[in-house]
């Protein structure tokens, strides 16, 4: 008989105490989520949880938000909206085209090199937030030149690096180099054996990475805060403003229709790197 | 000189990896047609000199020249050779039918040329029904003769094998070895094949190439290498050899497990030897017979079935021997032995 890899000796309490700790883990990883969807059906004008009635009125006013030319406000939600999707595009296709060549050139060269070119890309992830924004923002204000929209897709860039190139080296070490050697002894050249064979077989890696450029551009705060201008910003820091000055439950409204985007993208990021590419 | 029958030469190759000589001024006519197989340890450099005959290495120095062009310089992918590779390198993203034709597409090959030339391999693989099958669903045989069809259906001058047959299991790597063979004489192409495995290089060679430390030790057919090897390496990396000492000699003789046997043998006198006896050219009696030969006593014996294996001490040296009748002849471990070697078998080299 197989034993078991789930341990219920001792009166099941180490199944008991992993069930909990299990438990726990999704508790706080989705308690943000829950609230958000149900305050977001609240009736009230105010967000105190738990909602004393339910409707659908700030799902209208959301609706409402993109469809009515909205003059007050310096910056409408289209804009927002519009800016963050082409910042999250750019970011998306950038950092695939840069990664692309980069994990291809570093898993086939000196060992050495790539551990410290990885290290050297994941230095965003561990340097604190902020201090990349006033850095970003620095560097941004020394050049006394408007780059427009590249002001928020250069620091993004940066940001999702490390996680498009993960993802591609992830789907490259998978590729045995005599199987592009094979490609090449058939009369490929070794660009064409690259195009043919190569990519193909990266697929799975760069899609996950380019759902993963999207999900975290499209979402950064931090960073863009620092960077943001009365004419570009995205929307989470227009989201931010709506709740810094009249906290109503339309911004949570428009979170779930973020939030269930997301799902979808991660679902899909799931799907494509199942037994391939690595998220981390 | 180059005659019209010498496909490739390879014209002093020799590759340096950093401080490392990996091939030393190699030197190698291979005829039209032939099946050449350089066999040798792992570390002998034979993967580096089929990988420099492929392109996918430059040698350091030297040249090679296919039908008397120098191709030295040539990128691989211009060169056409077939080839393939130790871990196939079938592409996994494409079909059967897919992998065979990618070479015949790149050639501008299409339509029904593609396809005949497609259909005509898998029947000559005897596979003709698993053209739409992705190779992740093939067993081991059947993606070693894709990954063989995809290298010949370009039609190349050369046919490269690096060590093709080793995932196999023994059974099915015997088979493939036939069926090789055959595939190779059908259509007539230069092949070399790299292998440390000598039963295989025998199987499959018209020239077999022994290589150690980078240099080629012997080159010649498959039954003169194991008849008249020409060193003791040689005679000990092919079959089961003992490597005896064989003192000086003298008198156009040599001592031989402490007897005195005439050899023809071309060193000069007082030199120091070493002679090679296989063990199956060792031949046992029961002990007693007074015919001056050497005894020994059975250390280890075990019934293979078509032989038995039998390792005898003879005057502090331990011999293997392979016999076919020495179970029928009652002989046990501890039985004493006449040893009897037929001068004709015994090879001798200067000692090293």
């Amino acid at each position: 008989m197989r034993v078991g890899l789930f341990p219920n000796e001792g009166g099941g309490s180490y199944r008991f105490v992993i069930m909990a700790l299990a438990a726990i883990g999704v508790l706080i990883s989705s308690l943000p989520v829950i609230i958000v969807t149900i305050m977001s059906f609240s009736a009230s004008d105010n967000t105190g949880f738990p909602p004393q009635a339910l409707s659908l009125r700030w799902y209208q006013e959301v609706i409402a938000l993109f469809t009515q030319a909205d003059g007050s406000s310096a910056q409408s939600v289209v804009d927002a909206t519009l800016t963050s999707l082409l910042v999250a595009v750019i970011v998306m296709s950038i950092s695939t085209l840069v990664c692309i060549p980069l994990a291809y050139a570093l898993t086939r060269g000196d060992r050495r090199i790539r551990t410290g070119m990885e290290l050297l890309f994941t230095l965003p992830l561990v340097f604190p937030l902020v201090i990349l924004g006033i850095a970003f923002l620095l560097i941004a204000e020394s050049l006394r030149l408007d780059i427009g929209i590249w002001r928020i897709v250069i620091p993004h860039i940066a940001l999702v690096l490390p996680f498009v190139l993960r993802n591609c080296l992830g789907a490259m070490s998978g590729i045995h180099p005599e199987i592009e050697e094979a490609a090449i002894s058939l009369g490929a050249s070794p660009l064409r054996a690259i195009w043919d064979v190569v990519i193909p077989l990266m697929k799975a890696g760069i899609l996950a990475g380019l759902i993963f450029a999207l999900i975290i551009s499209f979402n950064e705060f931090t960073i863009t805060f620092f960077m943001y201008t009365i004419d570009v910003s995205t929307l989470p820091i227009w989201m931010y403003s709506r709740t810094v000055s009249s906290l109503d439950p339309s911004t949570l409204a428009l979170s779930v229709f973020i939030i269930f985007a997301d799902i979808v993208l991660i679902v899909l990021v799931d799907k494509l790197i199942a037994g391939r590419a690595s998220l981390f | 000189m180059i005659t019209r029958n010498d496909h490739l030469h390879i014209d002093g190759i020799s590759k340096n990896f950093g401080d490392v000589k990996a091939l030393a001024d190699i030197d190698l006519k291979i005829q039209r047609g032939s099946f050449v197989c350089l066999l040798g340890p792992s570390g002998c450099g034979k993967t580096t000199l089929l990988r420099i005959i492929a392109g996918f290495e430059t040698a350091t120095t030297g040249r090679l020249l296919l039908d008397g062009n120098d191709i030295t310089q040539q990128p691989p992918h211009k060169r056409g050779f077939g080839m393939v590779f130790q871990s196939l390198a079938l592409f996994p993203h494409m079909t059967v039918a897919q992998n065979i034709a990618y070479g015949l597409k790149l050639r501008g090959i299409n339509g029904k040329a593609r396809r005949e030339r497609v259909d005509e391999l898998l029947n000559v693989i005897q596979l003709p029904l698993i053209a739409d099958r992705p190779v992740s669903a093939l067993s081991g045989g059947q993606r070693q003769r894709v990954a063989i069809a995809r290298a010949l259906a370009i039609q190349p001058p050369l046919f490269l094998l690096d060590e093709p047959l080793s995932a196999l299991d023994a059974k099915l790597r015997d088979s493939m070895q036939i069926e090789l063979r055959q595939l190779q004489q059908k259509f007539g192409v230069t092949t070399i094949l790299v292998t440390h495995d000598q039963h295989e290089a025998m199987m499959l060679a018209d020239e077999l190439v022994v290589m150690k430390d980078g240099a080629i030790r012997q080159s010649a057919a498959p039954a003169t290498v194991y008849r008249h090897p020409a060193d003791s390496f040689v005679a000990d990396f092919l079959g089961a050899a003992n490597l005896v000492d064989a003192g000086q000699v003298s008198g156009g003789a040599i001592q031989l497990l402490g007897r005195p046997m005439s050899i023809p043998s071309k060193h000069p006198e007082n030199t120091h030897l070493q002679a090679a006896v296989r063990a199956e050219h060792i031949t046992l009696r029961p002990a007693g017979a007074s015919d001056g030969s050497a005894v020994g006593t059975i250390l280890f014996m075990r019934d293979l079935g078509p032989l038995t294996e039998l390792v005898v001490d003879v005057a502090g040296e331990n011999l293997r021997v392979r016999s076919t009748n020495a179970a029928s002849q009652g002989m046990a471990v501890g039985s004493k032995v006449s040893v009897i070697v037929d001068p004709e078998h015994v090879s001798v080299f200067a000692a090293s």
